[in-house]
């Protein structure tokens, strides 16, 4: 009903009698009050029951039947509230307000209302039982209703449905308890790392450290908190700089520096730095991680010092080799030559066993002077540097084999080449290789009528592969791992010549060029070997190692 | 042939008798040169070439060749070849580098320095023969030097 509906009979009383008015204006008056205890009772949003003195439900609102499921008929002068309500929790009630007020209430409607029922001003959060036995959580709020004696003729029992401030509040719960895990997830990795964490604000003052900052130290957590960074290292204008670098780079990398601990000990950290910014990417300071990098230049001194002897050592092996290419090969000329001018000038007093001797001293002695010759090679090939240019591998293979085939015209040599990709190498040294192994396969192929050597190669597995096969004397495979040391002979050398370092040489040209070689044979049915390369990149290098 | 043609045409710097020996058998085999002068060593030879000792001026512009070993005792070969290199009597003197030295580095700094040859001794006395035969032939037969009046 709305005020409108009353405006007639207000102007109708203007025109006539006072009394009237007011009775009528009275009897609105009621009729809107009633209105509106009606409207409140039946609002849909509260639970309203009202039961008599027993607890027996005698009102039962929309509100009620809405959040019960129950109609009032189905409830009204047939059970309490506490019928309705979860037993434990009553139960429960019961138990505690017999304690706190000292007398004992039972597990039942009383529990509901007692307190009420003395006056106290009573609101509590109880389960209600809906009809079809589904549980919400509700706040409940009790008034004794009183006659006008004051005698209690029953109770209002005001409930609001609190489930979605309850899942607010889990979910409130649930919030924090993720907030928590956070945090110690956080803090778990700030502690886990093994290296120093600090964070500082944009002026440098420490917001936060771990344990290993507090080792780094010698301070505590607490004390570090508020001091400025800069105090922490030997050197505080180059710490102070760190920051600036950070803030105004947004981070470094590598930034060496002294930590100086409360006891004296002096730690050189390796910083790595980052800036940090809130959501709103508001900058909140800097975080900085300090390694321990004591130990690494430890390694480094000892490593340059390891060097240095190294540099000695090479250079000692190159004044040596230099004083073998000089002073070894001297003496032997003089062997030889004065044997031999020895046979020239004296020959007729020797008879044929005399000049037999003499041959044998002027053979040692030149074969000396072809090992010597072959060490320095050897040598000389792990010093010189390395020109990489591109290879072409037929030609040179073909101009090593009619060199080969030249040198010996008396022999019958049948070579087989296929194409062979083109590789990235030092062309003399790459030659020198070719000129060993088909230089081998000529020499080992010298007891065959015709001999065969085939020259292959492919590109595969990431690498390029040569090899070289002849139908030789082969070798026996347990003796495979002596084919590429120094002065290392698979045959006696009245079997075949050699110095035993011409593979040598080879393997050491091939490590230069971070390749590999190896071989495999069979008495006397011939031998391979192969070589492998690393496939040249696009930009011409060879791929890590010395030579790229 | 008159009597300034027998005289001092070769001077060998070596300090290796035997070397020295075979060096001056292989060159008088060839019978390119009557007389060659041996020293012993760099000071020798710069003693020699300069006046200092026993040579005169005269000997020192009859010379037509100089064979320098250049491992030598107190004054090495390059430093003989320097000094040569830096006197007006004899920057255009042929010097042929003989040595055991297959370094690199030798030979670089042996031109640097205007060396006219470089030559490694064989071990096989056959090829030391040959080789110091044939480097007689060309020098003293075939090459000419600014100055000579043969």
């Amino acid at each position: 009903m709305s005020d409108k509906a009353l405006e007639p009979e207000v102007l109708y009383d203007a025109a006539d009698t006072g009394i009237i008015i007011s009775q009528v204006r009275s009897e609105a008056v009621l009729l809107k009050a009633g209105a509106l205890q009606s409207a409140i009772f039946n609002s849909a949003n509260f639970s309203s029951i009202a039961t008599d003195a027993k607890g027996v439900i005698q009102i039962f609102n929309v509100g009620a039947e809405r959040m019960l499921g129950y109609t009032a008929s189905e409830v009204v002068n047939k059970i309490t509230p506490a019928d309705i309500s979860d037993p434990h929790e009553v139960i429960a009630r019961a138990k505690a307000l017999s304690v706190e007020l000292e007398t004992p209430i039972a597990p039942g409607f009383e529990a509901l209302v007692f307190k009420a029922s003395r006056g106290i001003e009573d609101i509590y959060e109880l389960t209600y039982i809906r009809k079809d036995g589904s549980r919400f959580p509700a706040v409940v709020s009790v008034t004794a209703l009183r006659d006008e004696q004051n005698a209690i003729i029953g109770y209002l029992l005001i409930g609001t449905d609190n489930t979605a401030r309850k899942q607010i509040e889990a979910e409130q719960q649930q919030l924090d308890q993720r907030l928590r895990d956070h945090q110690f997830y956080t803090r778990s990795l700030f502690e886990a790392n093994i290296d120093a964490l600090i964070t500082t604000d944009p002026s440098g003052i420490i917001t936060d450290v771990n344990k290993q900052m507090e080792a780094l130290t010698g301070s505590t957590r607490d004390e570090l908190i508020g001091a400025p960074f800069k105090n922490c290292f030997t050197d505080p204008d180059l710490a102070e700089a760190a920051i600036k670098k950070v803030l105004g780079e947004k981070q470094v990398t590598n930034y060496e520096l002294t930590a100086r601990s409360r006891d004296g000990k002096e730690t050189v950290v390796s910083y790595n730095a980052t800036t940090f910014y809130d959501r709103e990417r508001r900058l909140q300071g800097v975080f900085a991680a300090a390694r321990d990098v004591t130990e690494r230049i430890h390694l480094d001194q000892a490593l340059n010092e390891k060097n240095a002897e190294l540099e000695a050592a090479n250079k000692e092996l190159e004044a040596f080799s230099y004083s073998v290419s000089h002073d070894l090969r001297a003496p032997l000329r003089a062997i030889d030559g004065f044997s031999r001018k020895l046979v020239d000038g004296y020959g007729e007093r020797f008879d044929d066993e005399g000049r037999r001797l003499l041959q044998v001293v002027r053979d040692n002695a030149q074969r000396m002077g072809k090992l010597i010759d072959d060490l320095l090679v050897f040598s000389r090939m792990g010093r010189r540097e390395i020109t990489l240019q591109p290879l072409d591998m037929d030609a040179m293979v073909n101009g090593v084999a009619d060199e080969l085939r030249a040198a010996e015209p008396q022999r019958a040599i049948e070579f087989a080449f296929s194409p062979l990709p083109r590789a990235w190498g030092d062309a003399a040294m790459m030659r020198q290789v070719w000129v060993n192994l088909l230089g081998n396969a000529v020499k080992f192929t010298c007891r065959r009528r015709t001999a065969h050597i085939e020259v292959g190669g492919s590109a595969e597995g990431g690498e390029l592969l040569y090899w070289v096969k002849d139908d030789g004397a082969g070798f026996d495979m347990q003796y495979a791992d002596k084919l590429f040391g120094v002065f290392q002979r698979l045959h006696r050398q009245d079997e075949f010549e050699g110095t035993g370092v011409g593979l040598a040489i080879s393997q050491r040209i091939l490590h230069r060029h971070n390749g590999r070689i190896w071989g495999e044979g069979k008495p006397d049915s011939g031998a391979t070997i192969w070589f492998a390369l690393p496939l040249p990149s696009p930009d011409g290098h060879l791929s890590g190692g010395e030579a790229s | 042939m008159n009597a300034n043609e027998q005289e001092l045409q070769i001077l060998l710097v070596e300090d290796n008798p035997a070397d020295a020996e075979m060096t001056m058998d292989a060159l008088r085999q060839g019978h390119l040169v009557n007389r060659v002068q041996w020293v012993k060593d760099g000071a020798e030879a710069l003693d020699f070439l300069f006046g200092r000792g026993a040579a005169s001026a005269a000997e020192t512009r009859r010379l037509r060749l100089v064979l320098l070993d250049l491992r030598l005792p107190r004054v090495s070969g390059l430093e003989v070849l320097r000094a040569l290199r830096a006197d007006e009597r004899t920057r255009r003197l042929p010097v042929v580098v003989l040595t055991s030295s297959h370094e690199d580095i030798d030979m670089v700094r042996a031109y640097d320095l205007g060396a006219n040859s470089y030559m490694v001794k064989p071990v096989e006395s056959e090829a030391f023969m040959a080789a110091v035969g044939q480097l007689g032939l060309y020098w003293m037969l075939l090459n000419r030097s600014p100055g000579e009046t043969i």
